[in-house]
């Protein structure tokens, strides 16, 4: 029992470090496989049906939401004939927009500063020797896991607190648009920072000692050598966060104030004042937006390790 | 060495970001969840540990027992239904692998509220599956109840964080040497005694993790709740919600939640204890 971790442990090593090494792994799998067709008992026949049974609940849905915004009538379980009118409807809909124009810019400011703010952290944790790295590293993983209805409930409170505090000065500080941004921030960071720190600690260190030994400045090498390689990582980082930001309900619920409400607070409203087709409509753009960001995130993340298997390769 | 000076101020914004808009608000909300409020509901600073007698009060009992059933049955159906899953695609994927964990993923990056909606639109008394069995001719009228039960309230958390299961149990089953399997074989294992003996063993951190990932956010949400369910299957999140938005009693809620982040920080630590080297592929 206690050998076992240890030989994963290895095991796994070997598969992490040389990423060339693992595809060649897995085909050899795979095609052992193939040629020595697994006995009766290697895949249980419950499987491939529990699988495709998820895969059904989990777009069903997506797909029904997407099918009944494209509906004529206003039903929700008869099918009239296909109409954009609740697309139309929808964009004619002054609040609505103004919603959608909200959460753009809140998302789009949240990714530009918690990907500075992250990424920056991500460097500090990997290379600073400071008695502060595991402190911060302990904090940022903290807010990861914190509930949000605990992180929001907190921030509403400071926001007041700050307030009430900034009053005495003749300043006047509420719940707003920007609250919604700080807190959006917030939850951000740790996110931009796990995942720019991955790359960076898996990236070849000599390859910018290389740079430096070449005449390279500090500056250079980083902007020449590290930053580059880095670059689609801090894009898929950023564009990740967007979607959060875009899609956040429970943070934006507690930080913001009144006039102009976020589009997930605008559509929370909407469900309670009763089921439209129109939510479908709002739902079904929300989700084209955000899942073809999300793809373009993954497919630059993909190429991102494609880049880094070229430079293991040069590197050996 | 000065570049370590350098590296270091690095850390700085980040930490100092967190200090002022994490760990501050705990503070205020450790107050707050101390005092009382003044005439208008404002909150006031003051010594009330009584706040916290309430959260046990016999009243609230049975929202903090709800809560706690409804996280564990959560965590317990997304396992059971997470692991066959994870395993099925890390070792039957194939080529096709890396493609089925994005579309695993993928209907999570749908907007969160959108849905829970969505199951509102299938299981609602006008909804979808109403409709069909109306269009069928069986037990259409009057229409079958799903929304306000605690099972659309679980199986909405479970489809919100079904993901976080599969994601962790997949990578653990992909780190796993497959010879391993072939060994538990060789030695005349059943299929069973090789899965509890070899492939549940090696895989016990991701199921873990998948448990904490799945599991905390379960505990506070508040939102599934309040779409699927009724005044009958109310959680902690929405009582807490409640103190702070709908004229509730402010100190209340910040109690509450000083209790919950304690109740989860203890579930963290014996997450950490068990997961002793936590791995990047598990977050």
């Amino acid at each position: 029992m206690s050998e076992r971790p240890q030989v994963l442990r290895a095991g796994s090593a070997v598969i992490e470090q040389p990423r060339i090494a693992a595809p060649a792994a897995q085909t050899s799998s795979i095609t052992t496989g193939r040629r020595r067709p697994p006995r009766g008992f290697d895949r249980p026949r419950f499987l491939p049906m529990v699988t495709a049974l998820v895969f059904i609940y989990l777009f069903a849905p997506i797909l029904v939401v997407t099918w009944f915004s494209f509906n004529s009538k206003q039903s929700l379980n008869v099918f009239g004939t296909p109409s954009l009118k609740w697309y139309d409807q929808l964009i004619h809909d002054p609040i609505i927009t103004g919603s959608l124009f909200a959460s753009v810019e809140i998302a789009l400011v949240t990714m530009v500063v918690s990907t500075v703010i992250g990424t920056l952290l991500a460097f500090g944790l990997v290379r600073a020797r400071s008695r502060f790295s595991r402190p911060t590293d302990i904090l940022m993983l903290l807010n990861l896991v914190s509930p949000e209805v605990v992180t929001g409930v907190a921030l509403l409170l400071v926001f007041s607190e700050a307030g009430g505090f900034l009053l005495q000065f003749g300043i006047q500080f509420g719940l707003s648009l920007t609250t919604v941004v700080l807190g959006h921030i917030t939850f951000s960071i740790a996110y931009v920072t796990i995942i720019v720190r991955g790359r960076l600690a898996a990236l070849n260190r000599e390859v910018e000692e290389a740079a430096l030994d070449l005449g390279a400045t500090n500056v250079g090498a980083m902007r020449l050598v590290t930053l580059p390689l880095l670059w689609p990582a801090i894009i898929a980082s950023g564009l990740l966060v967007f979607v959060m930001s875009f899609d956040d309900f429970i943070t934006s619920y507690f930080t913001t104030g009144v006039g102009v409400e976020p589009l997930p607070l605008r559509i929370y409203s909407m469900i309670h004042f009763g089921v439209t087709p129109e939510i479908n409509a709002v739902g079904t753009l929300m989700m084209v937006m955000t899942i073809a960001i999300v793809l373009a995130a993954l497919a630059l993340f993909t190429r991102q390790q494609n880049a880094r298997q070229e430079l293991a390769f040069l590197a050996e | 060495m000065t570049s370590n000076r350098l590296w270091r101020l690095l850390l700085a914004p980040g930490a100092i970001w967190l200090l002022l808009l994490f760990v501050a608000p705990f503070g205020v909300v450790i107050a707050v969840s101390l005092g009382t409020t003044d005439f208008i509901g404002r909150p006031v600073f003051g010594w009330y540990p009584e706040n916290y007698q309430q959260v046990f009060d016999p009243i609230f009992i049975p929202v903090l027992v709800r809560t706690a059933a409804f996280a564990i049955g959560t965590t317990l159906l997304c396992l059971v239904i997470g692991y066959p899953v994870a395993y099925m695609i890390a070792r039957y994927g194939g080529r096709f692998r890396n493609l089925l964990i994005v579309l695993i993923i993928l209907p999570w990056f749908a907007d969160y509220l959108v849905r829970i909606y969505a199951w509102y639109v299938i299981l609602g008394n006008e909804g979808v599956v109403n409709g069909l069995l109306q269009a069928i001719g069986l037990h259409g009228n009057p229409p079958i109840t799903f929304v306000n039960t605690p099972f659309a309230v679980v199986g909405g958390l479970v489809y919100d964080y079904l993901p976080f299961m599969i994601l962790p149990i997949y990578a653990a089953l992909e780190r796993m040497d497959p010879s391993l399997i072939e060994a538990g074989k060789d030695l005349y294992g059943t299929p069973f005694q090789t899965f509890l003996n070899v492939t549940w063993p090696a895989t016990i951190q991701g199921v873990i993790a998948g448990a904490v990932l799945v599991g905390l956010p379960a505990v506070g949400d508040f939102a599934t709740a309040q779409i699927l369910g009724g005044p009958n299957t109310y959680m902690i999140g929405n009582l807490i919600n409640d103190q702070f938005t709908n004229g509730g009693y402010p100190p209340f809620g910040a109690a509450l939640t000083i209790v919950l982040m304690i109740l989860l920080s203890l579930l963290m630590v014996f997450y950490l204890r068990s997961a002793s080297a936590p791995s990047e592929a598990t977050i």
